[in-house]
């Protein structure tokens, strides 16, 4: 009877012909009610707090040290940046340099120091992006929706080409961006350069009267280097090929 | 402020701001790129007092990185990400003295007859033929040594072009350009170590100081100063070069003002002005590109092409139909990066690059029109533009006429680089396959660096802009002189034209004051 009559109450149901005593049971109800009401507000904190660590720990946590100090990056740009460089540019390819030795974190830090700071948000951005988005487009197998720099290199390929692949626009932009940004990381190695004979020729720079005017950047007109008497012959246009003796 | 103080003849850098200041001209020059650096060389040579200002530092050989990233990071605006909205599509727009011409691959080609008599018809425009022009393009030829790129400096990959040009029936040419002493370094988008290419900056600039112009570099113009009908100087802040930091402020109180700071900078700058010039609300509008896209072919034999002026040899054969076609070369990371594939498959890609040969084409997409905003929280500008599906389709047109010209050079596979198609393609047979596919805008992986029409001439005023000379409808004295006032795009490499443009204007405008 007493359960009938809380459960009536609970429902919000107006009760008619119940004992005083029962009343209180009423109250009691409205507690039960209560508690309930706080129950789920404390359930959903929980819930908040245990999410809210979760993404912290996918954040931030459980990367390893990088090998240097970097300026501008994290540990997980340079996680990140390790594992998709030895995803483009495995070991054992017909270029003998890997991605792991290119060093891409290094040069990524001195790219991003050169960039203004919304441009250097944006890329780390990028980073980010392709770091974190496994969680919403997962690879295949067991780790599916671990972090791209905790995956296998397989699962990474797989993550890689949905990105290279896609039938969205934008998807394929993003990986275009960040394969720039890689492929002229791997490209500033000068054994790169030279395996592929692709490095640039050596050019003496003749000094023109424009270098009279101007100082180096950043540097004030006092230390121009160079008076009248310095200024040297212009180009006589002796193709580069010729002068180190390439066809 | 202090008082104006500088000598006549000088240039001025980012370490000798150390207070407020202010200057006083005949004209003041906003933007040191080809337009701007022929306009104060043309009116300082008039014995007119000059004041030249440049956001950009001056970059000299020892400042040229040649790691494609690093370089577009010092020398371009926005660190070399600028891109548009819409169709995402990557804009370089250069941030130094001498703007485009010191990062641009030096190429002086004059529009045919038919750009200008569109010009002429469409936009109420009565001396702005071919033949009118041609005395100016003379004189800007002439100044800096523009001649047809020689023989011993083209290249395998340039003359490789001209052998399928030839076996297609295709007219081709040596490319026109500002060098004088070109040694084929191909390191013409990094800075000409050679200093053979004539950039501004030691060509028209140098020229102007000693005729008595100021050139002030690191200088961010914020805001042009007027009242009523009249243009009474510009204002602004100075710039710590690279970082892009703003310190002391700056006037420059002037008789005229000439606005070349860029088809994308000028807009900005009248619509921050308070929305200068702009009773025909066209400021920001009718923005235009030359879209370009690129295609890589792999040859049998070594192509070695590192070797050879940048882009040397073009074709306009295709100029009436919307295109036109050049070679080129760039840091090769620039040009790995549009390599399909991933791990091994990319690293076979690169191995190839000795055999590897890209040539381009630029369309002018008229269907394809945007716009500039001025951004609330700095000087840079917002982007708003959208391939149309038949310019798509235009430009999927110019990918097969390049693969057709590869394969009768010999290529045994090109990399067409269009989204829904084969990585490579191994036969001209196979290349069809460009012009039965229905290429969407989002298909292709397109880029730019023309920009047009934000402020054009028209010789309606409820129409346009700029007059005929470039000077606003709704002022006495202010002037703009970039690409953003042609009234359409102009098929070809724009740099030639805006200068001949630049000369005509300042010799106007040397009459008027």
């Amino acid at each position: 009877m007493q359960r009938e009559v809380a459960q009536l109450a609970g429902c919000g149901r107006r009760v008619v012909g119940v004992p005083v005593s029962s009343r209180s049971h009423c109250h009691g109800a409205a507690a039960v009610r209560a508690n309930s009401g706080y129950a789920g507000v404390v359930f959903f904190l929980v819930a908040l707090i245990i999410a809210g660590l979760f993404l912290l720990h996918r954040l931030v946590r459980g990367y390893p040290q990088p090998r240097e100090r970097y300026v501008v990056i994290g540990v997980w740009d340079a996680a990140f940046l390790d594992a998709a460089a030895s995803t483009f540019f495995p070991a054992g390819g017909s270029v003998p340099l890997s991605g792991l030795e290119a060093d891409l974190p290094g040069y990524a830090d001195r790219y991003l120091a050169s960039l203004p700071s919304r441009q250097r948000l944006l890329i780390r951005a990028l980073f980010m992006l392709f770091e974190q988005s496994t969680i919403v487009l997962p690879a295949r197998g067991l780790g599916a929706f671990r972090r791209f720099s905790s995956m296998t290199p397989e699962q990474r390929k797989v993550v890689l080409r949905g990105w290279a692949e896609s039938r969205f626009y934008l998807r394929r932009f993003a990986f275009t961006a960040l394969k720039a940004v890689l492929i002229m990381g791997y490209f500033g190695r000068p054994e790169c350069l030279q395996f592929l004979e692709v490095e640039s020729f050596e050019i003496e720079t003749p000094i023109a009267r424009a270098d009279l005017l101007y100082p180096p950047i950043g540097q004030a007109l006092e230390s121009i280097q160079y008076a009248e008497a310095d200024l040297t012959p212009p180009s006589d246009g002796t193709p580069v090929n010729m002068a180190e003796g390439i066809r | 402020m202090s008082a104006a103080s500088q000598q006549d003849g000088e240039v001025r850098v980012f370490a000798q701001y150390d207070r407020d200041f202010s200057e006083e001209a005949d004209v003041v020059v906003v933007g040191s790129g080809p337009a701007g650096a022929v306009v104060s060389y043309e009116l300082a040579r008039a014995g007119k007092s000059v004041v030249l200002v440049e956001e950009g530092p001056p970059f000299t050989p020892r400042d040229f990185r040649r790691d494609g990233n690093i370089s577009m990071a010092r020398t371009m605006r926005e660190g070399g990400l600028r891109a548009t909205t819409g169709t995402f599509m990557p804009v370089m727009q250069a941030n130094c003295l001498g703007g485009a011409s010191l990062i641009n691959s030096a190429i002086c080609v004059r529009p045919p007859d038919f750009v200008f008599d569109e010009w002429s018809s469409r936009f109420d425009l009565e001396e702005s033929s071919r033949a009118d022009l041609d005395p100016h393009f003379d004189a800007v030829g002439e100044f800096l040594g523009v001649a047809p790129t020689p023989q011993n400096v083209q290249g395998r990959r340039n003359l490789l072009f001209k052998r399928g040009c030839d076996a297609m029936g295709y007219s081709s040419e040596p490319v026109e350009r500002n060098v004088r002493g070109c040694r084929g370094s191909g390191e013409c988008f990094t800075g000409c170590r050679a200093r053979a290419k004539q950039s501004m900056d030691i060509s028209y600039i140098p020229e102007a100081i000693r005729l008595g112009a100021r050139v002030l570099t690191s200088l961010q113009v914020q805001r042009v100063m007027s009242i009523g009908r009249r243009a009474w100087g510009v204002e602004g802040q100075v710039v710590e070069p690279l970082s892009g930091r703003t310190s002391h402020r700056f006037k420059v109180n002037a008789r005229l003002v000439v606005l070349a700071a860029g088809c994308t900078a000028t807009p900005v700058l009248l619509l921050k002005s308070g929305d200068l010039a702009n009773s025909s609300r066209q400021v920001g509008r009718n923005l235009q590109f030359h879209p370009g896209c690129a295609v890589a072919g792999v040859f049998p034999e070594p192509v070695n092409p590192r070797f050879g002026a940048t882009q040397s040899y073009h074709s306009l054969h295709f100029l009436r139909e919307g295109f036109k076609m050049e070679t080129m070369w760039a840091a090769p990371a620039a040009l790995a990066v549009r390599l399909p594939g991933l791990g091994h498959e990319l690293l076979d890609r690169f191995s190839q690059f000795g055999r590897m040969a890209v040539w381009d084409a630029i369309s002018s997409t008229h269907q394809s029109v945007g716009s500039v905003r001025a951004r609330f929280d700095s000087m840079d500008p917002a982007m708003s533009w959208r391939l149309h599906p038949e310019d798509a389709k235009l430009m999927a047109r110019s990918i097969h006429a390049l693969a057709q010209i590869f394969f009768a050079a010999g290529a045994e596979k090109i990399l067409p680089g269009v989204h829904g198609l084969p990585d490579e393609m191994s036969s001209s047979e196979e290349a069809e396959r460009l012009l039965q596919h229905p290429v969407r805008p989002t298909d292709l992986v397109i880029a730019s660096s023309h920009v047009f029409c934000t402020t054009r001439m028209h010789g309606d005023a409820d129409k346009g802009v700029v007059d005929e000379i470039g000077k606003c409808h709704d002022f006495e004295n202010l002037y703009i002189a970039d690409t953003g006032i042609f009234p359409r795009c102009p098929s070809v490499n724009p740099m030639f034209t805006v200068m001949a443009l630049a000369r005509r204007q300042a010799l106007a405008i040397a009459d008027r004051i």
